[in-house]
């Protein structure tokens, strides 16, 4: 009897201490890196991203799992809509929903971001962006943390064929929560395009997380991963971005596959044309 | 307070690097071109439909939609897209080219005969 309630109090607490050693975290629902373009002022996209973790982990806040459901046989599934407000700003919301292995689809969080593009693409030498995003999370389900911002800038560099494109990411915490207090998480998610053909591309894409910026995880606690994938144009202007992912580490989930389409069209534009000269509106 | 300084201190290195690699690397903005290149959309096609252009050397193209249609004036291979309404006039910087032939078109209309810019 002894036995089994210190049995008890032991599995008690390490499924309490678990969340607070709050390991790397990448997001799930947007295996994409963001490009320096941004919707043309005026269009309106609309995206359905989506992942399923064919080999992950079987207990939650491990691997790809911020929250309490396992990440194995997970289906992350996330919608965008995205609209072009200037020639360089655009804003988006998100749906996030998930469908946990043996559950059903379920909601998991929503996001709200501005995106924006500095100067004109090639103006300079290395094509810079920015994106800054609220995020709201079902907790405890689907993570530790129920508001967090994300900033990132992003860096593009063109070379003949090839594009070569980096988004550094750095989350917070904030105003609620037991880790409002903590600093900035570091992630990345950068790609490495070849244009091939315009209905069938090939390409690499690394997404990771290292834990804080000034105290990151142990290597094995951290996620990396990388995606080779196909991307393109299909009639009708459905693009897609879809690839296996294969985790490097052991914090990392071991085998995702990810899938997702966009659709973009004129809607009418609320503000005029930018300026040529412009750098930021 | 300390995690605040980490956090610029990062950001502001990686926009430091960028803009370092630019100015090492040397200005890239498309010089004025003594040709006239410039593509006009009207009566739902791009004049001219080829346009030769020098390679070896950044360009500024100057894209008009004459057409009464919202277009969106698109190159996968240059890596070049804007959504144009009607009567506007955008200038698309490109890089220096290599010789050969780059797509042009307008997304919007998947009909609207392709153009190509050839570099040489």
């Amino acid at each position: 009897m002894t036995r089994t309630v210190v049995a008890a109090a032991f599995a008690a607490i390490y499924v309490l201490a678990i969340p607070r050693i709050a390991t790397a975290q990448v997001d799930p629902w947007e295996f994409e890196v963001y490009p320096y373009a941004t919707e043309s002022r005026g269009v309106a996209e609309l995206e359905t991203d989506n992942a399923v973790v064919a080999n992950g982990h079987r207990g939650g806040y491990s691997g790809t799992a911020a929250g309490s459901f396992a990440s194995q046989g997970m289906w992350y599934n996330q919608y965008e809509v995205t609209y072009g407000l200037t020639d360089r700003i655009e804003g988006a919301a998100y749906l996030n929903v998930a469908k946990p292995n043996g559950a059903s689809f379920q909601y998991a969080g929503s996001k709200y971001r501005l995106r924006g593009r500095l100067f004109d693409p090639g103006a300079l030498p290395v094509d810079l962006g920015w994106y800054a995003e609220l995020e709201w999370h079902r907790i405890p389900q689907f993570d530790d943390n129920p508001l967090e911002l994300e900033l990132r800038p992003i860096i593009e560099k063109d070379v003949g064929r090839f594009s070569f494109i980096v988004n550094a990411q750095f989350e917070k915490p904030i105003f609620e929560g037991p880790n409002r207090n903590r600093g900035f998480e570091f992630g990345y998610a950068n790609a490495m395009y070849y244009r091939l053909w315009r209905y069938l591309s090939p390409g690499l894409e690394f997404y990771g997380a290292t834990g804080d910026i000034d105290d990151n995880d142990p290597l094995p606690r951290q996620q990396h991963y990388i995606f080779p994938v196909i991307w393109g144009e299909l009639p009708r202007g459905i693009e897609y971005n879809a690839g296996p992912g294969f985790g490097l580490t052991g914090g990392s989930d071991h085998v995702i596959f990810k899938f997702n389409l966009e659709l973009e069209r004129f809607v009418g534009a609320i503000f005029g044309p930018s300026s040529d000269s412009g750098w930021f509106f | 307070m300390r995690h605040s300084r980490c956090f610029a201190t990062s950001v502001a290195l990686i926009f430091s690097l960028g803009f370092l690699f630019g100015a090492i690397a040397g200005p890239a903005g498309a010089k004025d071109h003594s040709l006239p290149l410039e593509i006009q959309f009207k009566d739902h096609r791009f004049t001219p439909r080829t346009l030769k252009v020098p390679a070896g050397e950044p360009l500024a193209l100057k894209v008009v939609n004459a057409s009464d249609q919202t277009i969106e004036f698109e190159s996968f291979k240059l890596n070049r897209e804007v959504a144009m309404t009607p009567g506007q006039t955008v200038t698309v910087r490109l890089p220096a080219l290599y010789p050969g032939s780059y797509d042009f078109y307008d997304d919007f209309h998947q009909d609207v005969p392709e153009g190509t810019l050839i570099a040489r």
